[in-house]
Formats: C-alpha cells, sequence, structure tokens
C-alpha cells in the first residue's frame, strides 16, 4: 500500500514536474507568423487581400522562401500579441488554412549528437568508448577529479571547464600550473571544454579539475609528493584521482595515502605503465587502484602497454606510428613545454588511458553511485568483454562509457529519466506539444507517464535493456500517435490518420469513429495474441511484451478517466471490464519479462 | 644500489616524452633528470653508472629509473 501511496505521489509530482518543464516552453519560442491562404484562392486575390489586411494592420508579409509561392505560405514578423489579433481577424479566418506561430527550434546539446568541437573528428578515442549515447544522461556535473600530475595549465579549450583549487608539491605554492604539457593533455581528456565551438572534447566536462602538481617539468616527481597530493585530494572533496604515473616499489606512504582515499569514497585510477611487461606498474598495481592499460585505434594492446597482474580495465591510450604520424595518438589541447603555448597534441601512453576510466567514474558517480566497490563494479560489468585474453591484456574488458552509464543509471527514477525516456520515444517532439492542444491531451499525458511507470517498474524488477521494439511496443500499446488523430488536410480521407493516432485499444473504434472503446480491442486479447506469437521472437518479443504494458497503462487510464465502452456502456462495468484486463495485461507483460530474463 | 649498465641513448615518445637508456636486450631504463647534458644524445652507445630511484614515480613509465652518476661512451 504504501508503495502505491508513493507510486501515486511520484505520478502526481512528475505531472506537475513535466507540466512546468522549461525545455517544453523554450522549445516554443517564435517571433514570426505563418500564414497559409486556402489553395482554392488565386494567387490575384490572395495578393490583393494581402495588401489590404498589409496596410489594416501595419505588418509586412512575406514569402518563407522561393517555394512558399505555389504553397501560399507567408511570414509575418510579430510576437503573441501580434498573432493574436491575427487569428482573430474575420477576413484572415476566411482565406487562411490556419494562422499559427512559427515556432524556432533551437536544440540545446543534450548529447547523443555529435558536438560542435571543430577537431573532435580526429578523436576515434571518443567514439571508441561510445561517449556520445553517455552524454544523453551525464556529462559528469558535480563530481571533481583530482589530476595527479605535472600540474594543469588552464589552455584555451580548459577556459569553460570547472577548477577546484589544487596545489603545487613540486615548488610548495597554491598555484599547480603545468611546465610538462602532460597534466593539462590528461585534464583535457577528463574535461576539456565541449560543445564550446572549439578544440576538442573531453569526457567528463561538467566536472570539475582539482590540479596537483608532483611531477617536475621533466615529469618525474617522488612517492612522498604525490602520497601527500593522495591525501590532500581525499580532504578537499575529490570524488575521483587520476594517477598517469608510476614507478618505483611498493611504499608503505603510498599504501597507507591510497587506503585513506578509499575508505573515505575516493575512486582511484592510475596507468598500468609503458614497459610492455606483465604487470602493473605502482601505484596502478595496489589492489584498490583501478589499473588502465592501453589500447590503440584499432582496439587491440597498445604496443607499449603493460598487462596481466594487476590490470583491471582497458582504453583508448593510443599508438603513435614511428615516422610521426600521430593520428592514432590521443588529441587534447595543452601546453608547449619550451614556449610554454597552447598547442593541441597527440600523446600515447597508458597515461592517456587511465583518464578516459576517470572521466567515466565521473559520469558514473554524477549518477549516484559513489561506493568506490559499486563504481569499479559498474565498470567491470559494463566493459566490453575480450574473449580469449588469456594474458590479461584488456582486464574486463574495453572501457564503454555508453554501458556504464546505462548500468549505473538503471533503477533510477526520476524527472530526467522520464524526460529522456519520453524523448527517445518521440514522445517530446515539439509539434506533440504545441499542436496536441485540440486532442485530450491530459488522458494521453497520463497513458505516456503510466507507459513509462509500469516499464519502469518492471525493468526494476528484472533488468533487461530497452530497446528499440520495446519501446516501440509501449509506444504502440499506450498512445499511438495520437497527435496524428487531429490531423486535419483538406480533401484527405482523415481514417488512416485516426488509425495511426491511434493506440491499440483504440482501434476498434477508429474506423468507427467514435469515442466509445470496443471491448474486443480494448482488451488484453490483442496483446496476448501478440505475445503467443512474437514470444519466441527474439527482437519482436520486446514489442509484443512493451505492447502489453501500453495497453495496461492505456486501459488503466480509460477506467479512470473516461469509462465508455460499445456495448458495455458507462459506469461500473465499463471500469470492471477496463481493470480486470488492464491488470491481466500487466500480469502477462510481467510472466513474459520474468520468463525471459530468468532465461537469459 | 649502483649499477652499470650498457646500452644506446633513445628519446622515447611515451607522453610528453623522455630519455631512456636502451640495452641490447631492450630493456629501458628511464634516465631522471637533470643528467649530464653530454649524454642526452640520441644514438649515444655509452656504459653508465646508475642509482637506480625506486623511490620516485614519472609519467613515462617506460620502466626503472636511473639517476646517472656517471657514464663513459663505448
Amino acid at each position: 500500500m504504501k508503495k502505491f501511496l508513493l507510486s501515486c505521489l511520484f505520478f502526481v509530482g512528475l505531472f506537475w514536474a513535466l507540466s512546468n518543464y522549461q525545455g517544453l516552453a523554450v522549445q516554443g519560442n517564435y517571433d514570426s507568423m505563418v500564414l497559409n491562404f486556402r489553395n482554392d484562392i488565386s494567387a490575384d486575390q490572395v495578393d490583393r487581400e494581402l495588401k489590404a489586411i498589409a496596410a489594416k494592420y501595419r505588418i509586412e508579409p512575406k514569402f518563407n522562401s522561393s517555394f512558399s509561392k505555389s504553397k501560399r505560405l507567408y511570414i509575418v514578423k510579430g510576437d503573441a500579441q501580434v498573432l493574436d489579433k491575427l487569428k482573430q481577424l474575420e477576413e484572415l479566418q476566411e482565406l487562411t488554412e490556419y494562422v499559427e506561430a512559427n515556432y524556432v527550434y533551437s536544440v540545446d546539446f543534450i548529447g547523443g549528437a555529435t558536438p560542435n568541437d571543430p577537431r573532435y573528428q580526429e578523436q576515434w578515442n571518443l567514439k571508441a568508448i561510445e561517449i556520445e549515447k553517455a552524454w544523453q544522461k551525464t556529462k559528469g556535473k558535480g563530481i571533481t577529479i583530482a589530476v595527479i600530475d605535472t600540474g594543469v595549465s588552464r589552455v584555451e579549450d580548459l577556459k569553460n571547464t570547472n577548477f577546484v583549487k589544487g596545489y603545487d608539491f613540486v615548488n610548495d605554492r597554491e598555484d599547480a600550473s603545468d611546465d610538462n604539457g602532460h597534466g593539462t593533455h590528461v585534464a583535457g581528456t577528463i574535461a576539456q571544454s565541449t560543445n564550446n565551438n572549439f578544440g576538442v572534447a573531453g569526457i567528463a566536462y561538467e566536472a570539475s579539475i582539482m590540479p596537483l602538481k608532483v611531477l617536475s617539468a621533466s615529469g618525474g616527481g617522488t612517492i612522498s609528493d604525490i602520497a601527500e597530493a593522495i591525501i590532500f585530494a581525499a580532504d578537499n572533496g575529490a570524488n575521483v584521482i587520476n594517477m598517469s604515473l608510476g614507478g618505483g616499489g611498493e611504499s608503505k606512504l603510498m599504501q597507507e595515502a591510497i587506503d585513506y582515499a578509499y575508505k573515505k569514497g575516493v575512486v582511484i585510477v592510475a596507468a598500468a605503465g609503458n614497459s610492455n611487461r606483465n604487470a602493473a606498474f605502482y601505484p596502478a598495481r595496489y589492489p584498490k587502484v583501478i589499473a588502465v592499460s592501453a589500447t590503440g585505434s584499432t582496439g587491440d594492446k597498445a604496443p607499449y602497454s603493460n598487462y596481466g597482474a594487476g590490470i583491471d580495465v582497458s582504453a583508448p591510450g593510443g599508438a603513435i606510428a614511428k615516422g610521426g604520424d600521430t593520428t592514432g595518438g590521443i588529441l587534447q589541447n595543452t601546453i608547449d613545454p619550451k614556449t610554454k603555448e597552447s598547442v593541441f597534441r597527440a600523446f600515447q601512453g597508458t597515461s592517456m588511458a587511465a583518464p578516459h576510466v576517470s572521466g567515466v567514474v565521473a559520469l558514473i558517480e554524477a549518477l549516484g553511485v559513489k561506493d568506490p566497490a559499486k563504481v569499479i563494479q559498474v565498470l567491470q560489468q559494463s566493459s566490453i568483454k575480450v574473449t580469449d585474453d588469456t594474458l590479461n591484456y584488456f582486464g574486463a574488458g574495453r572501457l564503454n562509457a555508453a554501458e556504464a552509464v546505462r548500468i549505473a543509471s538503471a533503477g533510477q527514477l526520476g524527472v530526467d529519466d522520464f524526460l529522456r525516456w519520453a524523448r527517445d520515444n518521440g514522445y517530446l517532439s515539439p509539434r506533440f506539444w504545441v499542436d496536441g492542444g485540440a486532442i485530450a491531451i491530459i488522458p494521453k499525458l497520463i497513458m505516456v507517464i503510466g507507459s513509462y511507470l509500469l516499464a519502469w517498474l518492471l525493468t526494476r524488477q528484472f533488468p533487461f535493456r530497452w530497446n528499440w521494439t520495446f519501446s516501440n511496443g509501449v509506444f504502440f500499446g499506450g498512445a499511438g500517435l495520437f497527435f496524428l488523430r487531429g490531423f486535419y488536410v483538406f480533401d484527405l480521407i482523415q481514417t488512416p490518420f485516426r488509425i495511426a493516432g491511434s493506440s491499440l485499444p483504440e482501434l476498434g473504434n477508429a474506423f468507427s469513429n467514435t469515442n466509445a472503446l470496443n471491448p474486443i480491442t480494448a482488451s488484453v486479447l490483442l496483446p496476448l495474441g501478440l505475445l503467443l506469437i512474437l514470444l519466441g521472437h527474439p527482437q519482436w518479443k520486446w514489442f509484443a511484451i512493451g505492447t502489453a504494458i501500453g495497453t495496461s497503462a492505456c486501459l488503466a487510464t480509460s477506467a479512470v478517466l473516461a469509462p465508455q465502452m460499445m456495448w458495455i456502456g458507462e459506469g461500473l462495468p465499463a471500469i470492471a471490464f477496463l481493470s480486470v484486463n488492464s491488470l491481466l495485461c500487466a500480469g502477462f507483460a510481467y510472466l513474459s519479462i520474468k520468463s525471459e530474463t530468468s532465461s537469459i | 644500489m649502483d649499477i652499470q649498465v650498457d646500452g644506446k641513448i633513445e628519446y622515447i615518445d611515451m607522453g610528453t616524452g623522455t630519455w631512456a637508456l636502451v640495452t641490447d636486450t631492450d630493456e629501458q631504463y628511464e634516465i631522471w633528470q637533470p643528467a649530464p647534458e653530454a649524454i642526452l644524445q640520441e644514438g649515444l652507445k655509452v656504459q653508465v653508472t646508475a642509482r637506480i630511484r625506486d623511490d620516485v614515480m614519472t609519467m613515462a613509465m617506460i620502466g626503472e629509473v636511473i639517476e646517472i652518476k656517471d657514464f663513459q661512451l663505448l
């Protein structure tokens, strides 16, 4: 009961949040209107009428493009007030098919797409870890990564990146600028300013960098400085420590610093070393440190990378061919060690591989998985396994940001997750919200949310992958392309649109164009039939399961909101019929998922 | 502990790059800086007397770090 109440509360909260969601409003900005004149009016008449209206209301109608003339499509500049006025004009009402806002659809960078950094194309390494999909969910906001290295200089492509206070343990001062170029490069892989129309991209570019300088200009430093930096990071709020450094023997001082940070919940990542040896170097070798081996652009172990004992995971470290072709390296913005000027350089090394893992760890943590043991578990589960890896070149496998983020966010329920879900399923199309007013949008909205909730509850119970066929099934069962229902085109037969705009339970009444649901389609029969037919198919079974979930939500909504059935009528009998069938649909979906996931 | 190693001086392109002593059996030693200027020449064949630095770490991580005490051209 408590769960039910909580679900209801969530439902209400979600609905409220959605109706107040800024993003939807932002998408509906406009500074002009579209006037679409009827096609049965001659061009001359349109011209004449338009001139009269233009003079009377001091507007300047223009063709949208040279193609618009034949379609009689005009654009008028103006705001909401002008639009209201124009809509109310009787002359226009008679002459036009419609007058509507000319929405400007500006899309904020939300991931899943290519960022606008001009040299992003050269970053094969970011594509290799599927970073774009991961960005749909998080960019690492709120997480701090300590870069224990040669320091970090604020080069141009780190200008938009957040920094927190660091320290220079080599020169004993607060300013931890880089005099080698290594640390700045490493920080770039983690959080290079991204989608800023400049340079290259970084993995967790909304996270903060804590620069800690322990290596001198020539790239070496003492274990005591490094141990101190680890403790500094743990005491100053770092969530992740990246150490693209190694060497020396086992050290009690270092071990204690690592234990201290780990106990404070810091995830520690280190490079495995570059001597092509069968064992990770210290500090990567310590059990509580994630040791990262390096792969080249083909995904094979980089020739220099250490392997074997201690390797936890592999990530792109690049491999630069002898002779100077650096396209196989990892490209970031850094400083030229001699001139200290900002340069873009491609480097190779497990030093370059480790920050890929640190970046992905930041993404995992940003989704709320913060316990180091759990973070490591997510990394291991999400890495793409490599078969026949007898020498342990790859540890758990090849780093994969998309999968890591998916696993880390599994079981999350919230407005962000819902909106993502809605967008992935096409529910956030601007037309859908802006023009959907004429159709009963509230019940449909509840169906969409209901489908989501049901699907969420089931996936929580039985973790499986959301996939295309499943999402489409939910869509088909729950809502249909319902904005098409109101699609009205002069002289066109509406039935096909009404059918396309119907959810499965509504199909029975879409043909006859009534609002009363047909008990044959608005029941468990069709989803059950689909399940029986498709359950043997590896992909389409998910469509059937999705349909059952969507139908269940749709029937439940109908039971609550507008129970009206053919032959059964209104009121209690309809409510009972719809409720029972809704439960049956949910039950069958539950049983199907249960049998599917237990057989994996 | 001091050791004596024969090998060739090479600049290894790892990370931002580092100087190394590479033996005939392809074992790599990273040269700790500052090192004698005269030794840092690509291809130079030398015998070095050096101390292994196991109290340090580096960004190049190509092998054991040696601090050169003395060297002879071969």
